[in-house]
């Protein structure tokens, strides 16, 4: 199995864990209203990156094949979930081009949930993965 | 805390024949970091919470919550959660602030009080030893209550009354002014503590709720900082959670 197809796979593995135990990652709602069932990549610049609680978000314009921008929200964990799963405050600023996975909102609306994404500098991130192996 | 200990408790506080025997030796040191600790892969099942034990309610309460649990089942599966007081940033309270998702809890003890704060919304709670326990009706409901413990051999026994009606209880319960939160706390190894939680409310409960939380020791870990400074959820005019998004 390919580096990819890897990524994949856990990303899969992780989104089916947010799935069944929503409560446990993020504190303060559900999940339901990102349909975790479904996948969007997108590829574009950041234009904000916002280390805050109860989440941290990442905004991205994303440009389409005829050259137009659309604006996404994109939702993390919460600061202290996101940094036990390897991610620091200063992993992204604005300008950086990154791609990720989100599972988007089911409104429509340009949203979503961050299942992954890979930073400028070549890491693969999730949304945190809780804390660790249990003793 | 049985009512018996706090009669003694009361006692002992009103013939002014001091302090509440204490067991020889200091107490376990309960002071530090705790992650909740779930058991699952890799954990000794020795060690994990045991199941908890059913709740019942009283007839008058009982076909309200099911129909709230069956109204909250049916709008997840639409994709439209219903909006709790948590959704709005809302402290969870007694005793949910116990266990909120993965988050560790700090317990602060010092001569007289231990304090615990959790990370999770940055909650605190006292509980006062070897003191009294007030009578229901004379403190203002709050999200924490009023909480008083004493050591009874290995165990902090810990009892809390007043926590206000609209904050929910264990799985969302409802409950009333007369409830009663028990924790019983004791190191089950050097580093896993369990916290055993009995609710008694005779106003909504037909029995007791018993259940048991249990949380490892993080020697090294640094609490993070939460402030709820960026809350785009909101809950719309059907009460549904909804994510605000930005237009650019």
């Amino acid at each position: 199995m390919g580096r990819a197809t890897w990524a994949v796979a856990c990303s899969l593995t992780f989104a089916m864990g947010l799935a069944g135990g929503n409560q446990r990652v993020l504190a303060h709602h559900s999940f339901a209203m990102f349909d975790t069932a479904k996948r969007v990549t997108l590829a574009g610049t950041v234009t904000a990156f916002e280390w805050t609680n109860p989440h941290a978000y990442i905004e991205l314009d994303v440009p389409d094949e005829g050259g137009r921008v659309k604006h996404w929200s994109v939702e993390l964990g919460s600061t202290s979930i996101l940094m036990q799963g390897g991610w620091k405050f200063k992993d992204l600023k604005p300008g950086d081009k990154v791609s990720l996975i989100l599972s988007p909102l089911r409104s429509g609306e340009t949203g979503g949930l961050l299942v992954q994404i890979t930073l400028p500098d070549g890491r693969v991130l999730g949304n945190g993965p809780g804390r660790g192996a249990q003793p | 805390m049985s009512r018996r200990t706090l009669l003694a408790v009361s006692l002992c506080a009103a013939l002014d024949i001091g302090a509440v025997a204490q067991t020889p030796g200091a107490p376990p040191d309960l002071a530090g970091v705790w992650a909740p600790y779930r058991g699952g892969r890799g954990a000794d099942p020795a060690l994990a919470p045991p199941p908890p034990g059913p709740a019942v309610l009283k007839p008058a309460y009982a076909e309200a919550y099911r129909a709230r649990r069956a109204a909250e089942d049916e709008a997840t599966k639409r994709g439209e959660p219903l909006g709790t007081a948590a959704v709005l940033c809302t402290p969870y309270g007694m005793p949910r602030m116990m266990s909120v998702a993965l988050y560790p809890v700090e317990i602060l003890p010092r001569p007289g009080q231990i304090t615990v704060i959790t990370e999770a919304f940055s909650e605190v709670r006292r509980i006062y030893m070897d003191q009294p326990q007030l009578p229901i009706g004379d403190v203002a409901p709050g999200y924490y209550g009023h909480s008083v413990g004493l050591w009874e051999g290995d165990t902090l026994v810990v009892d809390t009354i007043a926590v206000k009606e609209s904050v929910l209880s264990y799985q969302n319960l409802p409950h009333s002014d007369q409830m009663r939160i028990t924790e019983r706390m004791r190191l089950v190894t050097k580093d896993i503590l369990h916290d055993q939680i009995t609710i008694e409310d005779p106003v909504v409960l037909e029995k007791p709720v018993v259940y048991t939380l249990a949380y490892r020791r993080m020697p090294d870990y640094k609490m993070v900082e939460f402030v709820c400074e960026n809350n785009r959820e909101y809950i719309d005019e059907k009460g549904a959670v909804r994510m605000r998004i930005r237009e650019k």
